[in-house]
């Protein structure tokens, strides 16, 4: 059951600025996707085109068979949320609690529904005890938690991640990835966009852009196989994968491949 | 004797008067040339607040910094100009966009000459070698900063401090954010300096990778005291990366795996791509 | 670094820090109101009695109300010595004349130097200053020696005394409710309550809600933005720009150096937030719940009828 579904979107900032061209991608619900590109791919360009924060010249996206533009991007923004790059950026509330709850007063959700809701979802990103701390005592990978708990209140069923590790040191990367996989256990769709091919390979598929256009859209124990479409839109691959493309020994290959797939 | 800390702990006063020890007790020394070392350590370890030390930014709490002849200790003493102690030690941070702000790269690089009473034709001259040393050319100096990628943001804010032609230079994880390509690119620049000027260079990174392909000497920071210094290979031989929150560099874990499920007797300390893949054939030749 | 006291607001119990922000906003305002409308100095003292014994109960501490007028003491001193001057009304309480003469000049010279020099070593700066002042009215008075080359005559009226202290006093009074009131109110607190009491304006077009998110955003900035500030200094000390020292030519330099990098940071968060914040569902103008809400309770109720007394007595008062 196809849960977004982009036809034919073309996006352009300018005349001589192209964000995206021609691109047609079908997600089902439960799926994991990492979107892959050097920069200026557009990866983020359609990252903000699938919540409405952008609005492409051509073609059309639906969330969850529902056509999203301007009357529907209201409704359609409680099923689809994004956690961006900078995670002081995105941090509104003057506390952790106040941060949680902007998104449901924004909805015009009950008080004391409010409070339930933030002590559930602060608890379910590990952030209980932090409900009263302002932004500036917390961590970068605190923050990015506390906006996955924001959007979660939402009732949101896809997470779209825009670089969301990548101000991070390489210990909480690991932390939040993990977290993320626990919430893809749960049955929530996840997008991640990475340049990093390592985080990328936990994804059940690899959606790689490059200048704006869809290169290729494949499983990711199928896409690691192929070196050559990596390298064609400049991203390196990591040692496991680049010793299996270049190693004689079969055995030695497969082992690489498993071992890249279950880092 | 280009810098040694002696005994050097840095304690930061908090809001609630709880003091907090960022370093501790650090003592080591940086000869002013040939050196090329990586600074590791995990997020809050003490890294900045060390290599902040290095140019007089921030004053030890206890112990001394000597730092080309002068001696830094918590009190300012008056006799010592800590301002060109940061012609004589480059520090570069992290992000650029805390450092560019000229409406152009030219009069951007020409800043930190200027601050310390260079001739106008003379700080030119300078900048268009900075930029040409960090990989630009010519066309850039009349670019907007602002108008950069963000790998090229970062080479401009180098070439900033190359500028100053200071002996030793500090960067603050100046690989971090960009992509492969741009990492690279940088690092081979780095190791270019080093080779045609000489100059000290030391780097803080998270990249192991880096850290074992291009350094000769680690030092490893954790929870503010120094926990290793010597060599990437004797780094890697020991356990203290396990005790410290630190990966092992892709090589090395790579072939660790293929050691341990096809049960060969490979030699998993190896540098490149290419080293790996020479050590794999070797070893499955005769299978 | 970063903390929890932004502004003069210090976290405790008592009182005042139960009261609802908005009870306290118009409670000073009605009580400045009724202390500009007393007219003579014993109604005045009165009201620094009240307002004394208001801190007391609130157990608010003294010390820290007189820290927070060390800010304005230079203008409480000009104040005073103003109206000592120019106000000619009433008994002539001393008539002195001042002596210029070559004495009495190297004299004050030596009282400033040594003025300069005690408050180098020594603490209590405040003294020291009105020590200097006593000191050089001593001399100009008394040193009269050789001939003067100018002199002038310093009549001091009863007038002028009373006027001074009277205004002054105000001037304390006033201070102090303001003090207590960022002393025990948090800032977002204080943006709920004065939100709260514009609401009203909607009818004229002027967003309340909208206005009072700008505030606590802005709030909630502050430490991310001093932060940077350091930062951004850090990487241009590396370069050579000391801030401390330099010409002014220099020195404007180095200000550009650190305001430049400011603002575009800020145009960069400012994009990034507004993503943010349309992606969570903000639209502006459209009704939102909150989850911090105001609530009076019975300490407001008595508070606002104190207020309303002491606003009636002033009315009162003055009418009569």
């Amino acid at each position: 059951m196809s849960i977004i579904s982009v036809r034919d979107v073309s996006f352009f900032y300018n005349e001589k600025k192209l964000g995206l061209k021609n691109i047609n991608i079908e997600i089902n619900k439960g799926e994991w996707i990492a979107i892959l590109g050097h920069n200026g791919s557009g990866k983020s360009t359609l990252a903000k085109t699938l919540v409405g924060l952008l609005e492409p010249q051509k073609g059309e996206i639906l969330i969850d068979q529902v056509l999203l533009n301007d009357e529907t991007a209201y409704e359609l923004r409680k099923k689809i949320g994004i956690v961006f790059q900078n995670p002081d950026n995105q941090f509104v509330g003057v506390t952790v609690r106040d941060d949680i709850a902007f998104g449901m007063e924004n909805l015009c959700v009950p008080r004391e529904e409010m409070l339930q809701k933030i002590e559930f979802y602060a608890k379910k990103v590990g952030m209980s005890k932090f409900l009263d701390k302002q932004p500036s005592n917390l961590s970068g990978g605190q923050k990015q938690r506390v906006a996955i708990a924001g959007i979660l209140a939402m009732h949101s069923d896809i997470l779209i991640f825009d670089e969301a590790t990548s101000m991070l040191d390489p210990y909480t990367r690991n932390d939040l990835i993990n977290y993320i996989k626990t919430l893809n256990k749960e049955g929530l769709t996840i997008i991640m966009i990475t340049h990093d091919v390592n985080e990328a390979l936990l994804a059940d598929k690899m959606l790689i852009l490059n200048k704006g256009e869809l290169y290729a859209f494949e499983e990711t124990a199928e896409i690691l196989k192929k070196p050559e479409v990596f390298h064609e839109c400049h991203l390196e691959l990591p040692v496991a994968l680049e010793v299996a493309s270049l190693v004689k020994n079969i055995e030695v290959k497969e082992k690489l491949w498993e071992y890249a797939l279950t880092k | 004797m280009g810098i040694r800390f002696n005994q050097v702990t840095h304690e930061y006063a908090s809001y609630s008067k709880v003091t907090y020890k960022a370093i501790h007790n650090i003592s080591l020394s940086i000869l002013e040339h040939d050196e090329f070392i990586a600074l590791v350590g995990h997020t809050g370890s003490g890294k900045s607040t060390l290599a902040k030390h290095m140019n007089a930014l921030i004053f030890p709490t206890s112990g001394t910094v000597e730092i080309f002849n002068n001696i830094i200790t918590k009190k300012r003493d008056k006799k010592i100009k800590y301002n060109s102690i940061r012609k004589s030690v480059g520090l570069v941070f992290q992000f650029p966009e805390y450092q560019l702000f000229e409406d152009t790269v030219e009069k951007d690089i020409m800043f930190g000459p200027l601050n310390f009473k260079v001739s106008i034709e003379e700080a030119k001259k300078v900048a268009l070698e900075s930029l040409e040393l960090v990989g630009l050319d010519e066309s850039y100096l009349n670019r907007n900063p602002f108008n950069l990628s963000g790998g090229e943001k970062k080479r401009v804010s180098i070439a900033g401090i190359l500028a100053l032609d200071p002996e030793i230079l500090v960067l603050d994880e100046p690989t971090s954010g960009l992509d492969p390509e741009g990492k690279n690119i940088l690092m081979r620049l780095f190791k270019d300096i080093h080779k045609k000027t000489n100059k000290t260079i030391i780097i803080i990174t998270h990249d192991m990778d880096l850290v074992y392909q291009y350094f000769n000497r680690v030092l490893v920071l954790k929870d503010g005291e120094l926990s290793f210094d010597g060599s990437p290979e004797r780094l890697f031989k020991s356990d203290i990366l396990d005790k410290n929150h630190l990966d092992f560099p892709n090589t090395i874990k790579t072939l660790k795996h293929i050691k341990e499920t096809m049960n060969l007797d490979i030699n998993i300390y190896q540098k490149t791509v290419e080293d790996v893949i020479k050590e794999l054939n070797r070893v499955t030749k005769n299978e | 670094m970063n903390s929890i006291i932004i502004g003069q607001y210090i976290p405790g119990k008592g009182f005042f820090y139960k009261l609802d922000p908005r009870t306290k906003i118009v409670a000073v305002l009605f009580l400045m109101i009724a202390v500009f409308m007393l007219e003579n100095i014993a109604q005045l003292f009165m009201a620094l009695g009240i307002a004394l014994f208001i801190l007391l109960l609130g157990r608010i501490s003294i010390i820290k109300v007189i820290k927070g007028l060390k800010a304005i003491f230079v203008l409480l001193i000009f104040t005073f010595v103003f109206q000592v001057a120019l106000n000619t009304e009433g008994k002539i309480l001393s008539q002195a004349n001042m002596h210029f003469n070559l004495y009495s000049v190297i004299g004050v010279v030596l009282a400033f130097i040594i003025w300069r020099l005690l408050v180098r070593v020594g603490k209590f700066k405040i003294l020291m200053f009105i020590a200097f002042i006593l000191g050089v009215y001593i001399i100009l008075r008394y040193v009269n020696f050789g001939t003067d080359f100018y002199s002038f005559s310093l009549t001091i009226y009863e007038k002028g005394i009373e006027m001074s202290v009277f205004v002054v006093v105000r001037i304390l009074i006033i201070i102090t409710f303001t003090t207590v009131l960022t002393l025990t109110t948090k800032p977002t607190d204080l943006t709920h309550g004065i939100e709260s009491l514009l609401r009203p304006l909607k009818k004229i077009g002027f967003n309340s809600e909208d206005f009072a998110l700008i505030i606590s955003l802005s709030l909630r900035y502050i430490p991310t933005i001093f932060d940077e500030a350091q930062k951004i200094m850090a990487a241009q000390a590396s370069r050579g720009a000391d801030f401390s020292e330099g010409k002014l030519k220099d020195k404007l330099k180095q200000i550009i150096s650190l305001l430049v990098p400011m603002f575009i940071i800020a145009f960069m968060r400012s994009e990034e937030l507004a993503d943010a914040m349309e992606s969570r569902n903000f639209v502006p103008g459209q009704p939102r719940t909150r989850i911090n809400v105001l609530k009076f309770s019975m300490i407001d109720v008595y508070s606002g009828i104190f207020t309303l007394l002491c606003l009636a007595g002033a009315i009162v008062n003055k009418v009569i």
